[in-house]
Protein backbone atom coordinates (compact mmCIF):
# COMPACT_ATOMS: atom_id res chain seq x y z
CA UNK A 1 0.00 0.00 0.00
CA UNK A 2 1.50 2.78 -1.09
CA UNK A 3 1.41 6.45 0.86
CA UNK A 4 -0.29 9.22 -1.18
CA UNK A 5 2.13 11.94 -3.10
CA UNK A 6 0.90 15.27 -1.56
CA UNK A 7 1.70 13.65 1.67
CA UNK A 8 5.01 12.59 0.87
CA UNK A 9 5.92 16.11 -0.40
CA UNK A 10 4.49 17.27 2.63
CA UNK A 11 6.87 15.03 4.74
CA UNK A 12 10.06 15.96 2.25
CA UNK A 13 8.87 20.04 2.76
CA UNK A 14 9.05 19.17 6.76
CA UNK A 15 13.10 19.01 6.42
CA UNK A 16 14.73 22.14 7.03
CA UNK A 17 16.12 24.13 4.51
CA UNK A 18 19.45 23.33 4.16
CA UNK A 19 18.57 20.05 4.44
CA UNK A 20 16.39 20.22 1.50
CA UNK A 21 19.06 21.94 -0.64
CA UNK A 22 21.72 19.04 0.37
CA UNK A 23 19.71 16.10 0.16
CA UNK A 24 16.39 16.75 -1.43
CA UNK A 25 16.83 16.22 -5.20
CA UNK A 26 18.27 12.35 -4.10
CA UNK A 27 15.67 11.54 -1.91
CA UNK A 28 13.37 12.48 -4.57
CA UNK A 29 15.11 10.39 -6.63
CA UNK A 30 14.68 7.21 -4.35
CA UNK A 31 10.86 7.48 -3.77
CA UNK A 32 10.35 7.94 -7.35
CA UNK A 33 12.74 4.28 -7.38
CA UNK A 34 10.56 3.15 -4.63
CA UNK A 35 6.94 4.05 -4.35
CA UNK A 36 7.18 4.70 -0.57
CA UNK A 37 4.23 2.97 1.76
CA UNK A 38 3.13 4.38 4.93
CA UNK A 39 5.88 2.96 7.11
CA UNK A 40 8.10 4.63 4.44
CA UNK A 41 6.32 8.14 5.46
CA UNK A 42 6.45 7.72 9.42
CA UNK A 43 10.24 7.22 8.72
CA UNK A 44 11.03 10.40 6.92
CA UNK A 45 8.73 12.14 9.68
CA UNK A 46 10.88 11.43 11.87
CA UNK A 47 13.86 11.69 10.01
CA UNK A 48 12.73 15.56 9.28
CA UNK A 49 12.29 15.60 13.09
CA UNK A 50 15.42 14.38 13.75
CA UNK A 51 16.95 16.83 11.19
CA UNK A 52 15.26 19.59 12.83
CA UNK A 53 17.10 18.41 16.43
CA UNK A 54 20.91 17.86 15.05
CA UNK A 55 21.04 20.57 12.39
CA UNK A 56 23.32 18.05 10.81
CA UNK A 57 23.55 19.87 7.57
CA UNK A 58 24.68 23.72 8.21
CA UNK A 59 26.25 24.60 4.63
CA UNK A 60 24.62 25.17 1.57
CA UNK A 61 25.15 22.44 -1.06
CA UNK A 62 26.48 24.72 -4.00
CA UNK A 63 29.02 25.72 -1.07
CA UNK A 64 30.05 22.48 -0.16
CA UNK A 65 30.88 21.62 -3.48
CA UNK A 66 32.88 24.31 -4.11
CA UNK A 67 34.89 23.77 -1.14
CA UNK A 68 38.19 21.48 -1.01
CA UNK A 69 37.23 18.10 0.33
CA UNK A 70 39.90 17.33 2.80
CA UNK A 71 40.27 13.90 5.14
CA UNK A 72 39.03 13.86 8.34
CA UNK A 73 41.10 12.05 10.91
CA UNK A 74 38.63 9.91 13.23
CA UNK A 75 40.33 9.95 16.75
CA UNK A 76 39.97 6.48 17.58
CA UNK A 77 37.95 6.38 21.28
CA UNK A 78 39.44 4.16 23.84
CA UNK A 79 38.34 0.90 24.22
CA UNK A 80 35.31 0.31 26.61
CA UNK A 81 34.35 -2.45 28.31
CA UNK A 82 30.41 -3.77 27.42
CA UNK A 83 28.26 -2.42 29.64
CA UNK A 84 29.28 0.46 30.39
CA UNK A 85 27.57 3.71 29.63
CA UNK A 86 29.49 6.55 29.21
CA UNK A 87 28.16 9.37 31.44
CA UNK A 88 28.27 13.17 30.11
CA UNK A 89 31.28 15.34 31.39
CA UNK A 90 30.63 16.64 34.77
CA UNK A 91 28.71 19.63 35.09
CA UNK A 92 26.99 18.93 31.87
CA UNK A 93 22.95 17.89 31.67
CA UNK A 94 22.55 14.36 29.86
CA UNK A 95 20.00 14.01 27.82
CA UNK A 96 18.11 11.72 29.84
CA UNK A 97 18.53 13.80 32.47
CA UNK A 98 16.93 16.32 31.13
CA UNK A 99 13.88 14.75 29.95
CA UNK A 100 13.19 13.54 33.29
CA UNK A 101 13.38 17.15 34.59
CA UNK A 102 11.30 18.59 32.01
CA UNK A 103 8.98 15.49 32.45
CA UNK A 104 8.57 16.30 36.01
CA UNK A 105 8.39 19.99 35.82
CA UNK A 106 5.65 19.43 33.69
CA UNK A 107 3.87 16.64 36.30
CA UNK A 108 4.59 19.32 38.83
CA UNK A 109 2.57 22.57 36.64
CA UNK A 110 0.06 19.84 36.28
CA UNK A 111 -0.53 19.26 39.83
CA UNK A 112 -0.65 22.53 40.71
CA UNK A 113 -2.93 23.91 38.13
CA UNK A 114 -5.12 20.92 40.10
CA UNK A 115 -4.31 21.77 43.54
CA UNK A 116 -4.91 25.54 42.46
CA UNK A 117 -8.60 24.69 40.79
CA UNK A 118 -9.71 22.74 43.71
CA UNK A 119 -8.81 25.23 45.93
CA UNK A 120 -10.45 28.09 43.45
CA UNK A 121 -13.45 25.90 42.96
CA UNK A 122 -14.14 25.50 47.14
CA UNK A 123 -13.11 28.88 47.75
CA UNK A 124 -16.06 31.00 49.48
CA UNK A 125 -17.24 33.62 46.33
CA UNK A 126 -17.63 36.79 48.11
CA UNK A 127 -20.44 39.47 46.79
CA UNK A 128 -20.16 42.51 46.11
CA UNK A 129 -22.49 45.29 43.06
CA UNK A 130 -25.46 43.37 42.10
CA UNK A 131 -26.23 40.71 44.17
CA UNK A 132 -25.18 41.38 47.51
CA UNK A 133 -26.90 43.36 50.42
CA UNK A 134 -26.27 46.56 50.93
CA UNK A 135 -27.02 48.96 54.08
CA UNK A 136 -28.48 52.04 53.24
CA UNK A 137 -28.21 53.66 56.91
CA UNK A 138 -30.51 54.13 59.31
CA UNK A 139 -34.17 56.12 58.27
CA UNK A 140 -32.56 59.33 60.48
CA UNK A 141 -29.28 59.16 58.38
CA UNK A 142 -31.31 59.05 55.09
CA UNK A 143 -33.13 61.97 56.46
CA UNK A 144 -30.16 63.78 57.16
CA UNK A 145 -28.74 63.42 54.60
CA UNK A 146 -31.80 64.21 51.82
CA UNK A 147 -34.64 65.72 53.99
CA UNK A 148 -37.31 65.86 51.58
CA UNK A 149 -37.46 61.76 51.93
CA UNK A 150 -39.94 62.60 54.30
CA UNK A 151 -41.70 64.98 52.28
CA UNK A 152 -41.92 61.72 49.79
CA UNK A 153 -39.03 62.60 47.03
CA UNK A 154 -37.08 58.98 46.24
CA UNK A 155 -34.18 58.86 47.58
CA UNK A 156 -31.44 57.46 45.12
CA UNK A 157 -28.75 55.31 46.36
CA UNK A 158 -25.66 54.51 43.92
CA UNK A 159 -23.89 51.47 44.57
CA UNK A 160 -27.15 49.31 44.77
CA UNK A 161 -29.06 51.15 41.71
CA UNK A 162 -31.96 51.98 43.78
CA UNK A 163 -34.49 54.10 44.66
CA UNK A 164 -35.64 54.01 47.87
CA UNK A 165 -39.11 55.65 48.04
CA UNK A 166 -41.26 56.10 51.17
CA UNK A 167 -44.30 54.81 49.83
CA UNK A 168 -46.85 57.14 52.09
CA UNK A 169 -44.94 60.09 51.66
CA UNK A 170 -44.69 59.89 48.16
CA UNK A 171 -48.20 59.06 47.81
CA UNK A 172 -49.23 62.48 49.45
CA UNK A 173 -46.49 64.41 47.13
CA UNK A 174 -47.86 62.70 44.08
CA UNK A 175 -51.65 64.06 44.70
CA UNK A 176 -49.81 67.33 45.50
CA UNK A 177 -50.33 67.23 49.27
CA UNK A 178 -47.48 68.42 51.53
CA UNK A 179 -46.79 65.89 53.87
CA UNK A 180 -43.75 64.57 56.71
CA UNK A 181 -43.40 61.09 57.38
CA UNK A 182 -40.30 60.05 58.30
CA UNK A 183 -40.42 56.68 59.95
CA UNK A 184 -42.30 54.79 57.45
CA UNK A 185 -41.93 51.07 58.58
CA UNK A 186 -40.10 48.33 56.00
CA UNK A 187 -43.42 47.71 54.52
CA UNK A 188 -43.34 51.03 53.44
CA UNK A 189 -40.41 50.88 51.84
CA UNK A 190 -39.46 50.67 48.63
CA UNK A 191 -36.41 49.75 46.84
CA UNK A 192 -36.86 50.16 42.86
CA UNK A 193 -34.36 49.02 40.91
CA UNK A 194 -33.47 52.06 37.94
CA UNK A 195 -32.81 49.93 35.28
CA UNK A 196 -35.39 50.21 33.00
CA UNK A 197 -37.65 47.01 32.16
CA UNK A 198 -37.87 48.27 28.37
CA UNK A 199 -33.70 47.85 27.30
CA UNK A 200 -31.76 48.45 30.72
CA UNK A 201 -31.25 52.67 30.28
CA UNK A 202 -30.59 53.91 34.16
CA UNK A 203 -34.21 55.72 35.03
CA UNK A 204 -33.52 59.41 35.87
CA UNK A 205 -34.82 60.80 39.06
CA UNK A 206 -38.70 61.84 39.44
CA UNK A 207 -39.27 64.52 37.75
CA UNK A 208 -40.46 67.91 39.49
CA UNK A 209 -43.32 68.45 37.61
CA UNK A 210 -45.58 65.33 37.18
CA UNK A 211 -43.80 63.43 40.12
CA UNK A 212 -43.09 60.39 38.06
CA UNK A 213 -39.65 58.75 36.85
CA UNK A 214 -39.74 58.76 32.77
CA UNK A 215 -36.77 56.76 30.93
CA UNK A 216 -34.61 59.09 29.16
CA UNK A 217 -33.82 56.46 25.95
CA UNK A 218 -37.35 55.64 25.00
CA UNK A 219 -39.65 57.61 27.36
CA UNK A 220 -41.43 54.39 29.34
CA UNK A 221 -42.92 56.89 32.15
CA UNK A 222 -43.36 55.34 35.53
CA UNK A 223 -45.79 56.13 38.40
CA UNK A 224 -44.16 57.20 42.23
CA UNK A 225 -44.34 53.47 43.17
CA UNK A 226 -42.67 52.07 39.68
CA UNK A 227 -45.71 51.05 38.04
CA UNK A 228 -45.82 51.33 34.26
CA UNK A 229 -48.25 53.83 32.85
CA UNK A 230 -49.63 54.68 29.48
CA UNK A 231 -46.29 56.54 27.53
CA UNK A 232 -43.12 54.63 26.35
CA UNK A 233 -42.38 51.20 24.98
CA UNK A 234 -41.68 49.07 28.08
CA UNK A 235 -44.29 46.83 28.91
CA UNK A 236 -43.96 46.28 32.68
CA UNK A 237 -43.40 48.29 35.74
CA UNK A 238 -39.69 48.66 37.62
CA UNK A 239 -38.21 45.76 39.18
CA UNK A 240 -38.22 46.28 42.94
CA UNK A 241 -35.60 44.72 45.35
CA UNK A 242 -36.58 43.05 49.01
CA UNK A 243 -36.01 45.73 51.96
CA UNK A 244 -35.73 45.12 55.09
CA UNK A 245 -34.59 47.02 58.50
CA UNK A 246 -32.58 45.36 60.89
CA UNK A 247 -32.47 45.72 64.60
CA UNK A 248 -30.34 48.36 64.66
CA UNK A 249 -32.36 50.53 62.78
CA UNK A 250 -30.27 49.96 59.19
CA UNK A 251 -32.19 49.84 56.31
CA UNK A 252 -31.00 46.86 54.06
CA UNK A 253 -31.90 46.07 50.51
CA UNK A 254 -31.25 42.82 49.00
CA UNK A 255 -30.12 43.06 45.34
CA UNK A 256 -30.56 39.13 45.19
CA UNK A 257 -34.12 39.18 45.83
CA UNK A 258 -35.86 40.34 42.78
CA UNK A 259 -39.39 40.79 42.07
CA UNK A 260 -39.65 41.97 38.31
CA UNK A 261 -42.55 44.67 38.01
CA UNK A 262 -46.05 43.74 37.15
CA UNK A 263 -47.12 44.07 33.42
CA UNK A 264 -49.15 47.01 32.30
CA UNK A 265 -52.85 46.42 32.22
CA UNK A 266 -54.08 49.78 31.93
CA UNK A 267 -55.11 52.62 34.32
CA UNK A 268 -57.60 50.29 36.17
CA UNK A 269 -54.83 47.75 37.27
CA UNK A 270 -52.43 50.88 38.83
CA UNK A 271 -52.49 50.42 43.13
CA UNK A 272 -52.18 54.06 42.79
CA UNK A 273 -53.80 57.32 40.40
CA UNK A 274 -51.54 59.99 40.97
CA UNK A 275 -52.48 63.86 40.37
CA UNK A 276 -51.40 63.98 36.50
CA UNK A 277 -53.94 61.91 33.58
CA UNK A 278 -52.62 58.50 33.43
CA UNK A 279 -50.95 59.20 29.46
CA UNK A 280 -48.41 62.37 30.56
CA UNK A 281 -44.88 62.08 31.18
CA UNK A 282 -42.14 63.99 31.92
CA UNK A 283 -40.41 66.44 29.27
CA UNK B 1 31.92 3.65 16.31
CA UNK B 2 30.91 5.55 19.03
CA UNK B 3 31.37 9.08 20.09
CA UNK B 4 34.07 10.87 17.54
CA UNK B 5 34.25 14.07 19.34
CA UNK B 6 31.98 16.49 16.68
CA UNK B 7 29.44 16.32 20.08
CA UNK B 8 27.01 13.98 17.97
CA UNK B 9 26.48 10.53 19.17
CA UNK B 10 25.25 8.02 16.33
CA UNK B 11 22.24 6.93 18.81
CA UNK B 12 19.69 4.93 17.00
CA UNK B 13 21.41 5.50 13.62
CA UNK B 14 24.59 2.86 14.65
CA UNK B 15 23.16 0.16 13.24
CA UNK B 16 21.55 1.86 10.29
CA UNK B 17 25.26 3.32 10.01
CA UNK B 18 26.75 0.08 9.88
CA UNK B 19 24.90 -1.47 7.33
CA UNK B 20 25.40 1.18 5.03
CA UNK B 21 29.24 1.37 5.49
CA UNK B 22 28.91 -2.81 5.24
CA UNK B 23 26.66 -2.12 1.90
CA UNK B 24 29.27 0.56 0.63
CA UNK B 25 32.54 -1.99 1.40
CA UNK B 26 32.08 -2.94 -1.95
CA UNK B 27 32.09 0.03 -3.97
CA UNK B 28 30.29 3.52 -4.27
CA UNK B 29 26.23 3.11 -4.28
CA UNK B 30 23.54 5.59 -4.23
CA UNK B 31 20.27 5.61 -1.65
CA UNK B 32 17.95 3.55 -3.44
CA UNK B 33 20.75 0.82 -4.34
CA UNK B 34 22.04 0.77 -0.49
CA UNK B 35 17.98 0.04 0.44
CA UNK B 36 17.70 -2.56 -2.00
CA UNK B 37 21.47 -4.22 -1.03
CA UNK B 38 20.41 -3.75 2.97
CA UNK B 39 17.01 -5.81 2.15
CA UNK B 40 18.78 -8.18 0.32
CA UNK B 41 21.58 -9.25 3.14
CA UNK B 42 18.35 -9.97 5.11
CA UNK B 43 19.65 -7.42 7.71
CA UNK B 44 15.95 -5.38 8.69
CA UNK B 45 15.06 -2.72 6.01
CA UNK B 46 16.05 1.14 6.34
CA UNK B 47 13.19 3.29 5.72
CA UNK B 48 14.41 6.46 3.85
CA UNK B 49 14.09 9.08 7.03
CA UNK B 50 16.41 6.56 8.42
CA UNK B 51 18.75 6.28 5.61
CA UNK B 52 19.33 10.06 4.88
CA UNK B 53 19.42 10.75 8.83
CA UNK B 54 22.17 8.51 9.25
CA UNK B 55 24.19 9.43 5.39
CA UNK B 56 24.53 12.65 6.75
CA UNK B 57 25.75 11.71 9.85
CA UNK B 58 28.55 9.23 8.63
CA UNK B 59 29.02 12.19 6.20
CA UNK B 60 29.47 14.79 8.56
CA UNK B 61 32.44 12.56 10.12
CA UNK B 62 33.51 12.39 7.31
CA UNK B 63 33.44 7.98 6.85
CA UNK B 64 31.91 8.41 3.66
CA UNK B 65 32.15 10.96 1.06
CA UNK B 66 29.09 12.10 -1.73
CA UNK B 67 30.60 11.27 -5.31
CA UNK B 68 29.09 13.94 -8.40
CA UNK B 69 25.59 13.56 -8.88
CA UNK B 70 24.47 10.79 -11.51
CA UNK B 71 20.75 12.09 -12.79
CA UNK B 72 19.72 13.58 -9.59
CA UNK B 73 20.97 10.34 -7.58
CA UNK B 74 24.14 10.84 -5.78
CA UNK B 75 26.21 7.91 -5.23
CA UNK B 76 28.41 7.61 -2.07
CA UNK B 77 31.58 5.98 -0.90
CA UNK B 78 33.53 4.83 2.15
CA UNK B 79 36.61 7.12 2.77
CA UNK B 80 39.80 5.96 3.97
CA UNK B 81 39.02 6.37 7.28
CA UNK B 82 35.80 5.44 6.89
CA UNK B 83 37.23 2.18 5.98
CA UNK B 84 39.74 1.56 8.55
CA UNK B 85 36.65 2.77 10.79
CA UNK B 86 34.43 -0.47 9.66
CA UNK B 87 37.29 -2.79 9.99
CA UNK B 88 38.27 -1.89 13.44
CA UNK B 89 34.30 -2.27 14.01
CA UNK B 90 34.12 -5.33 12.12
CA UNK B 91 37.07 -7.01 13.79
CA UNK B 92 35.60 -5.89 17.33
CA UNK B 93 32.08 -7.67 16.15
CA UNK B 94 34.21 -11.07 14.92
CA UNK B 95 36.07 -11.30 18.07
CA UNK B 96 32.37 -11.15 20.16
CA UNK B 97 31.35 -13.48 17.95
CA UNK B 98 34.42 -15.80 18.69
CA UNK B 99 33.99 -15.48 22.22
CA UNK B 100 30.54 -15.81 22.44
CA UNK B 101 30.41 -19.57 19.84
CA UNK B 102 33.54 -20.20 22.35
CA UNK B 103 31.54 -20.06 25.43
CA UNK B 104 28.46 -21.43 24.09
CA UNK B 105 30.70 -24.28 22.83
CA UNK B 106 32.02 -25.12 26.68
CA UNK B 107 29.12 -24.87 27.72
CA UNK B 108 27.48 -27.31 26.30
CA UNK B 109 30.87 -29.55 26.35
Amino acid sequence: MSAPTPAVSAVLRAYPRSWRERYGAEMQALLADREPGWGDLLDLARGALDARLHRLVATPAVLVAAMPRKEFAVPTPPPRPYGVIASPPIGELSRRNFMRRVLGAGAAILALEFVGGTIAFLWPQFRSGLGAKFPIGTLADIVAKQPSFANGWPYAFGPARVFLVNVPAGKELALGREASIPNPSAGELLALWRKCPHLGCQVPALCDELKRFTCRCHGSTYNILGEKLFEGPADRGMSRFAVSIGDDGVVVVDTAQVTAGLLNRGPDALSFVDAAPYERKCR
Amino acid sequence: MGNDGTGTDLGRFAEPALLIMVSLADGPKHGYAIMTDVDSFGASPIGPGTLYAALARLERRGLIEPLGPEDRRRPYRLTGAGSSALAEHLGEMGRLVQVGHARMRAAQG
